[in-house]
C-alpha cells in the first residue's frame, strides 16, 4: 500500500479536531519538475467539494475525470469530502439539507482551503461546487481569501425542503400520468400569475444570505463560472414558467466590475455526468481558467507512458 | 469475550492509499486496529451504487474496527477513486482484486480469521473467491443470483430517471436499452460506459449453488456462511439510486449488531482453529 502514485496522493486535512479525506491530483510540471519545484511554481489550486451527499469521485466518477484532466493541463486539482461525508470523520449532520443551505460547511471548507494553499504553496485556490455544493463553495468564498474564483454547476438559490413520501408520489404522476400533467402546468402557471404580480422579486422561499454571497462576491469581481444543465420543462437558462429566475436576476444585480460567465450546457443532466456533461464541463472549465488563472506548464511536458496514456483516454472519455 | 467485543473503541486508525494490481491501482482504506480478532473485507456494491451506499458503508467498517475487527475496503478497478478505465475492466478483474487483496490482508501481522464479505454484485464477486478457498468464512449482503441480476436493477432505475424527463414517445422501454447493449453497443449508465462484453459476461458471473440460502452452510460448513436479504428499508445500502437526503442518517444499529454477533460467532466457533 502507499499513499502517493505517480498522479494523485492519498491525503488528509485535520479541520477542527477531524480528518477531512481527500485525493490531490498533482499538476504535470513536466518531467523535470520535482514535486516540490512544482509546488514553487505557485500554481493555482481547484478544490471540488462533494456533489450533494455523494463521495467525492461525484457520479459517474466525474469530478475524478475533470481533476485528471485538468492536473494534466498544470492545475493543482483536490478533491475532498467535508465532515460525515465519504472518508471524511465525523457524522453527517441532520438535517443535512438544511445545514448546507444554511452555509453549516462553509468555514470548514474555508480552513480547508487555507491549508491547502500554505501546504502545497498555491497562488490560490478555485472553489468547485456541484448543486449542494455550490451552494457551500458560495458561502465559503467571503470566509476565505486565498478564494480566487468560483465554479458553480447547476446552483440553486431557494430553499428546498426535504421532500416528503407525498410529494415523491405526486411528482411521480404529474411525470406519468396526462391528467398529472394537466394539473401540474396548471399550477406552474398560477405561480407565474403570481410572479408577475411581484415584479420580478425574489419569492418567499429565497435563500437571501446566499444571494448576499453572490452580491458581494460578483461586486467585488471574482470570476464566477456558472454552469447550467437542462431541467424539467425549460429551455435553456430560462427556468419553468412558474419558477423564479434566479440567473437572470443575478446578472442583473452582478454590477459593472462583475466578471461572472454563464453558460447553459445541451444534451446533458442535472449531474453532467454523462459523456456530453463531462466533455462540456471540462471544455469549459479549461477556457475560462485559461482566460482567468492560466497554468504554467512548461511547453513539451511529458509524464510517464502510463500518465500519457491515460491523457490520451481522458481525451476520448474523460473520467 | 463476546461483550468485550460489543463495546466500542475508537482508536481505530484509517490509512487510505493505492494498492497496485495489473494495470493500475486499488484505492484502499484500511481500518487498522491493534490485534485483530478478525479480519473483514468489505467487498462493496458496483459502479453506481457505491455512492449511494458509501455513507452508510463506511460507517459499518468503523462501527467493527471501533470493535477490534480490523476491515479493509477498496474500490473495484476503474471505479471511484482507483485508477483505470471502467469500460476496459471486465468481472475478471473485478474478482482478481478481491483475492489480491485477500491474499494482502491476510498476510498482515497478527493473524486473524479472514472473513470476506460483500454487498449487492460485491456479494458474486466475494462468493466467487470463498468458493474458490479464499477467506475462512463469507459474509454476504443483498447477493443477487448472478451479476445480470445487479445490473439490471441498476439499469431499471436508470431507465425510470430517463422516463420522468422524457415525454410520451420519447420514452424507451427497457426491452430498447437492453437490445441496445445486446447488438453490440455500449449504453451510458449513471455516468458509467457498460460495454456489450459487460453485459454479456454478467449472465456467467453466478452466485455458487447454495449461497443465496439465509441459513446456507451456516451451521455445518466448515468454514462459515451468511446470507442476509436486505430489503427497502436499507436503502440506501442497497437500491440507492433512489435514495433521498432523508436517508442519509439512517439507523443500521439493529443491523450492524445483528451481523456482528454472526461474525464474532463464527470467530469464536470456527474460524480459531484454522488460524
Amino acid at each position: 500500500m502507499t499513499r502517493d502514485i505517480e498522479t494523485r496522493e492519498a491525503i488528509e486535512v485535520p479541520v477542527t479536531g477531524l480528518r477531512l479525506r481527500g485525493t490531490y491530483h498533482k499538476p504535470n510540471m513536466g518531467t523535470q519538475a520535482s514535486a516540490g519545484a512544482a509546488e514553487k511554481s505557485k500554481v493555482v489550486g481547484l478544490l471540488f467539494l462533494n456533489h450533494g451527499f455523494l463521495p467525492r469521485a461525484a457520479p459517474g466518477d466525474s469530478a475524478v475525470g475533470w481533476a485528471n484532466a485538468l492536473a494534466e493541463d498544470g492545475y493543482a486539482c483536490f478533491r475532498f469530502d467535508l465532515p460525515g461525508l465519504g472518508d471524511s470523520d465525523g457524522e453527517a449532520p441532520n438535517p443535512m439539507l438544511d445545514f448546507v443551505n444554511g452555509g453549516g460547511y462553509a468555514p470548514v471548507v474555508s480552513a480547508l482551503a487555507k491549508q491547502l494553499v500554505e501546504r502545497f504553496s498555491l497562488s490560490g485556490i478555485v472553489i468547485v461546487g456541484h448543486c449542494a455544493g455550490s451552494v457551500t463553495a458560495l458561502f465559503a468564498a467571503p470566509l476565505t481569501r486565498e478564494c480566487h474564483g468560483l465554479v458553480l454547476t447547476d446552483p440553486y438559490f431557494f430553499l428546498p425542503r426535504e421532500r416528503t413520501r407525498f410529494r415523491n408520489e405526486l411528482s411521480e404522476w404529474t411525470s406519468f400520468s396526462r391528467l398529472g400533467a394537466l394539473a401540474s402546468d396548471l399550477y406552474y402557471f398560477l405561480r407565474h400569475i403570481r410572479l408577475l404580480m411581484r415584479r420580478n422579486r425574489p419569492p418567499w422561499n429565497a435563500n437571501l444570505p446566499l444571494l448576499r454571497c453572490w452580491n458581494q462576491l460578483a461586486s467585488a469581481g471574482m470570476p464566477i463560472l456558472v454552469l447550467k444543465a437542462p431541467a424539467l420543462r425549460s429551455r435553456d437558462f430560462k427556468p419553468r414558467i412558474g419558477e423564479f429566475d434566479y440567473l437572470n436576476y443575478l446578472r442583473a444585480m452582478s454590477g459593472a466590475r462583475s466578471r461572472v460567465t454563464m453558460e447553459f450546457i445541451e444534451n446533458t443532466n442535472h449531474s453532467f455526468a454523462d459523456d456530453r456533461g463531462r466533455a462540456a464541463v471540462r471544455e469549459s472549465l479549461e477556457k475560462w481558467l485559461g482566460a482567468n488563472f492560466p497554468a504554467r506548464r512548461p511547453a513539451g511536458s511529458e509524464r510517464s507512458s502510463q500518465a500519457a496514456r491515460a491523457s490520451t483516454y481522458e481525451a476520448l472519455y474523460p473520467r | 469475550m463476546v461483550e468485550t467485543l460489543r463495546q466500542a473503541d475508537n482508536r481505530a486508525i484509517e490509512e487510505a492509499g493505492y494498492f497496485e494490481v495489473p494495470g493500475g491501482h486499488l484505492y484502499t482504506v484500511l481500518h487498522a486496529v491493534e490485534d485483530p480478532l478478525a479480519r473483514v473485507l468489505l467487498v462493496g456494491p458496483f459502479a453506481s451504487e457505491r455512492h449511494y451506499s458509501y455513507i452508510p458503508w463506511v460507517r459499518w467498517a468503523r462501527f467493527l474496527a471501533a470493535r477490534r475487527i480490523e476491515c479493509l475496503r477498496y474500490d473495484y478497478r476503474g471505479v471511484g477513486e482507483s485508477t483505470g478505465a471502467f469500460e476496459e475492466m471486465s468481472f475478471g478483474d473485478w474478482v482478481e482484486d478481491v483475492r489480491l487483496l485477500a491474499d494482502w490482508f491476510k498476510s498482515r501481522s497478527g493473524p486473524a480469521p479472514l472473513i470476506v464479505h460483500g454487498l449487492e454484485l460485491g456479494a458474486v464477486l466475494a462468493a466467487k473467491n470463498f468458493d474458490a478457498g479464499v477467506g475462512d468464512a463469507l459474509l454476504l449482503w443483498a447477493p443477487p443470483a448472478s451479476a445480470n441480476h445487479a445490473l439490471r436493477s441498476t439499469l431499471l432505475r436508470r431507465i425510470s430517471v430517463d422516463q420522468a424527463f422524457r415525454y410520451g414517445d420519447e420514452r424507451r422501454p427497457a426491452s430498447s436499452y437492453i437490445a441496445q447493449l445486446e447488438s453490440g453497443e455500449t449504453l451510458e449508465v449513471e455516468g458509467y460506459r457498460w460495454t456489450a462484453r459487460l453485459w454479456r459476461d454478467s449472465f456467467d458471473l453466478e452466485l455458487p449453488q447454495g449461497m443465496d440460502d439465509e441459513h446456507a452452510g451456516s451451521l455445518n460448513s466448515e468454514r462459515p456462511i451468511r446470507s442476509v436479504k436486505l430489503g427497502r428499508q436499507e436503502t440506501p445500502l442497497i437500491k440507492g439510486s433512489s435514495v433521498g437526503w432523508e436517508a442519509i442518517s439512517k439507523d443500521f444499529s439493529d443491523l450492524f449488531e445483528d451481523n456482528l454477533e454472526w461474525i464474532i460467532d463464527s470467530v469464536s466457533v470456527h474460524a480459531w482453529g484454522n488460524v
